[in-house]
């Protein structure tokens, strides 16, 4: 984790979230570059979750281990399950799907800053 | 990008001809305005961004509850047991409203109803009697963790059941 990186991650995933709900009120289903958006807040979430993964396995310890790795893997599957979810059916309600994972990745990012304090 | 709808199709005057099906008429009587409520799934429309939530939940819920089984069962085991029934209650949740077929909305209305009843319940005794839920499950205090979603999500879940109830 980089503490920067995580802020960066909860500002891609806000906006997502946000675009998600724009559409959703559009009553549109998500746009080619909403889409594309969406895999670069995941590809800023993996990129968060293995720099965090290679300084656990460097040895650094947060206090509650087994929720911090919990969480750093958890949080990598969202928005694609999101991605395949929101366009088996393509209507308003997938830029709501894609919304509702980007407010998951923003909570859990939120709570991996808190998580990521050592023992 | 977005195409103007093309013109109705207007029947031809009565005459001998094929059936063209142009658009389904609204023929069916006793038929709510809404249109044909009759073919509704629950994994269609605004019920696919429920059951988004839903998996949300089915995510946070099992990892919550295997972290706290595996690392410190002994401390509560009654609070970590009922996060793992959590859990599976909004992974069957998620999985029979995805699916939305007759049998698959029986089992998920009996798991919304399960799951109103284990969040107002432990999140009152929560509330009530902290020291018998000295540990957090995702439901402890009406689900104050997650934003109080835990206990807006069974009511969501039991109007869009109602709301695609099939029609008799």
């Amino acid at each position: 984790m980089i503490t920067v990186l995580a802020y960066v991650v909860i500002a891609l995933a806000l906006v997502s979230l946000g675009w998600g709900i724009v559409t959703a009120v559009a009553n549109k289903p998500p746009g080619k570059a909403q889409l594309i958006y969406a895999a670069g807040v995941e590809a800023a979430v993996l990129v968060q979750s293995v720099i965090a993964a290679i300084r656990i396995i460097g040895g650094f310890r947060p206090a509650e281990l087994a929720t911090t790795i919990g969480y750093l893997i958890g949080i990598v599957v969202l928005i694609p399950l999101a991605w395949f979810w929101a366009n088996v059916e393509r209507t308003r309600f997938s830029g709501v799907v894609l919304a509702v994972a980007a407010a998951a990745v923003a909570a859990m990012t939120l709570r991996l800053l808190v998580l990521w304090t050592p023992a | 990008m977005t195409e103007p709808p093309p013109p109705p199709k207007r029947p031809a005057p009565v005459e001998a001809q094929p059936p063209v099906r142009p658009e389904p008429e609204p023929t069916v009587p006793a038929e709510p305005a809404e249109g044909p409520t009759t073919t509704k799934r629950t994994n269609s429309g605004a019920g696919r961004a429920l059951i988004a939530v839903y998996g949300v939940f089915a995510l946070a819920a099992t990892s919550r509850a295997a972290v706290q089984i595996a690392t410190r069962f002994s401390e509560a085991p009654l609070a970590y047991l009922l996060s793992a029934f959590a859990a599976l209650v909004y992974i069957v949740a998620t999985f029979t409203l995805g699916r939305g077929t007759p049998r698959a909305r029986r089992i998920a209305l009996v798991a919304v109803i399960i799951e109103l009843i284990g969040v107002l319940t432990v999140g009152t005794l929560s509330v009530v009697d902290p020291v018998a839920f000295p540990r957090a499950t995702v439901w402890s205090i009406y689900g104050i963790g997650y934003g109080f979603v835990p206990v807006v999500l069974p009511i969501l879940g039991l109007i869009w059941l109602y709301r695609t109830r099939p029609q008799h």
